[in-house]
């Protein structure tokens, strides 16, 4: 009788989640001082998507475990860093957060009563939070009437039985998440970061853990997270890439780097940080055009 | 003469003889002979409906008939093919009819070295280069058919789209669904990317050969 219901549990897997519930193992040879840092970040992303995810996690991790130039801080730092992004916040995660929150302060007469959240998105993010086979239609007819970035707030509401049946279905919307726009693009970021870093540390081992830290740029959801993400892509176009490919003489890639995050303000134009970085490119290739003349 | 209990007796027969051929299909464990066995209910079944006049049984049937015939079609094809292919050149093109399209733009990177692979790319237009060799693809090549087979399942080099083009690409899990329908699919499958593992490993061979006296390290590669 089990294994009929684990049949059947497994071919509706997708609609139900899945059998196996069982964290992922710790990545071989891990150093005890990053374990704290690795276990939550797979107990996050077990409860933001579910083991296959987790393992996801651990594999990408693995890769930096014992490689040259991987100390337990920057180990650590890619850990928390990776789990962070990996759970980004998409109106699924925002649902599942706000009814965690509701579950907590149930049991707890002392909790803050329940109240009405309500946040900025874009279109294109909320859109994108759904299958590719729904949304890239709908896109793409948001994109012929240019309303892709037209801001939209959703309410997260845990005061009416309406709003927490409302969240609950949006929460379980997880189960496609892997099939979405926003993940493909995400999962894209992720790889970009790590080989960066894998980059860095062939390249420019001390821009390593500047290029680390580079994640944090990228936070939250709406015109904060877009902001972000295109600050960061400007920075690895504009110096990161272009240093180790050969193309940009820049000695100190670390301080470049700081230097032109120090100059990203919240503009959608970015005109500070391309002039930052127009700056120090130009620095960079009179100093490499002196080296070769003198 | 009072005929109709002839006629009574002579249904029930009928919808017997139908029942044995859909509990067969039932008990068929692949792909193919699934599809004949429910090619030859179809028929039965039709045969049956047409004294009775059983309209919309019969074009139902004929509906399942069309599909369970180019279901078959497109398995035989399939094997046909992978097995010309073992025996010949060794392409991967019998994969095309289960491939979808996908265009990049010059500067976007498909898919990045240690990445976990999920798919079998086919370059149909556009340059793609392997980053870390510096090795530009030519149309026609195929990317990561051994990496659904490889243990690690990661890529072994970042691929950049060099010149707007197109690829055709498969999941693993597609490729893994018709290996399990299909056991002679599965089967060629096999032969075909061992005969490419060895392929490959004749070419590296080739290649230390010619390399007698230790070369300098060739232009550097830009990856992503």
């Amino acid at each position: 009788m089990r294994s009929i219901l684990s049949s059947i549990r497994y071919l509706l897997s997708d609609f139900i989640g899945e059998d196996d519930d069982a964290p992922p193992f710790l990545p071989e040879g891990l150093p005890d001082a990053v374990v704290p840092e690795v276990s939550e970040g797979i107990h996050l992303l077990m409860d933001y998507q579910g083991p296959g995810y987790a393992q996801l996690y651990v594999d990408r991790l693995q890769r930096f475990v014992g490689r040259r130039g991987v100390d337990s801080a920057m180990l650590g730092e890619i850990a928390r860093l990776m789990a962070l992004r990996m759970g980004y916040e998409d109106p699924i995660r925002i649902a599942q957060l706000r009814l965690a929150e509701f579950e907590r302060a149930a049991g707890d007469p002392r909790a803050p009563s329940a109240e009405v959240m309500l946040l900025k998105f874009r279109f294109d993010e909320l859109i994108g939070a759904l299958p590719a086979a729904v949304a890239q239609p709908v896109l793409d007819l948001l994109d012929w009437m240019g309303w892709t970035h037209r801001p939209v707030s959703i309410r997260f509401s845990t005061k009416s039985r309406w709003g927490i049946r409302r969240l609950k279905i949006e929460a379980s919307l997880r189960r496609w998440r892997r099939f979405s726009v926003r993940y493909t693009k995400e999962r894209a970021w992720v790889e970009r970061w790590l080989h960066m870093i894998g980059r860095s540390l062939d390249k420019q081992p001390k821009a390593a853990a500047v290029i680390v830290q580079s994640a944090t740029m990228i936070q939250g959801y709406g015109d904060g997270y877009r902001q972000g993400l295109a600050d960061w892509h400007a920075l690895i176009d504009g110096l990161v890439k272009p240093t180790f490919d050969g193309v940009l003489p820049l000695a100190d890639l670390g301080a470049a780097i700081t230097e032109a995050r120090a100059a990203a303000m919240p503009d959608p134009r970015q005109i500070a940080l391309k002039r930052s970085i127009a700056e120090i490119r130009a620095r960079a290739l009179a100093a490499g055009a002196n080296a070769a003349a003198g | 003469m009072d005929t109709s209990h002839l006629s009574e007796h002579a249904g029930t027969a009928a919808a017997l003889f139908a029942s044995v051929f859909v509990v067969a299909t039932s008990t068929m464990r692949t792909m193919i002979p699934l599809r004949i066995f429910g090619i030859l209910s179809n028929l039965v079944v039709i045969g049956l409906a047409i004294p009775s006049r059983g309209y919309l049984v019969i074009v139902v049937q004929s509906l399942v008939l069309v599909l369970n015939s180019y279901r078959l079609h497109q398995m035989l094809q399939l094997v046909r093919d992978v097995k010309r292919s073992v025996n010949s050149d060794l392409s991967m093109e019998w994969l095309k009819p289960f491939m979808t399209e996908r265009k990049y733009i010059a500067g976007e990177v498909l898919f990045y070295k240690d990445e976990k692979a999920e798919d079998m790319l086919y370059i149909v237009s556009g340059r793609f280069r392997l980053v870390e060799s510096g090795i530009e693809l030519p149309v026609g090549a195929i990317v990561g058919e051994l990496g659904m087979l490889s243990p690690s399942k990661g890529r072994t080099q970042t691929l950049e789209c060099v010149e707007a083009g197109m690829i055709l690409s498969v999941s693993y899990s597609k490729v893994e669904e018709l290996y399990v329908q299909n056991p002679a699919f599965g089967f060629y499958f096999l032969r075909l990317a061992t005969a490419r593992l060895f392929e490959n490993i004749a070419n590296l061979e080739q290649r230390l050969a010619q390399q007698a006296p230790p070369a300098p390290i060739s232009a550097a590669a830009n990856p992503a």
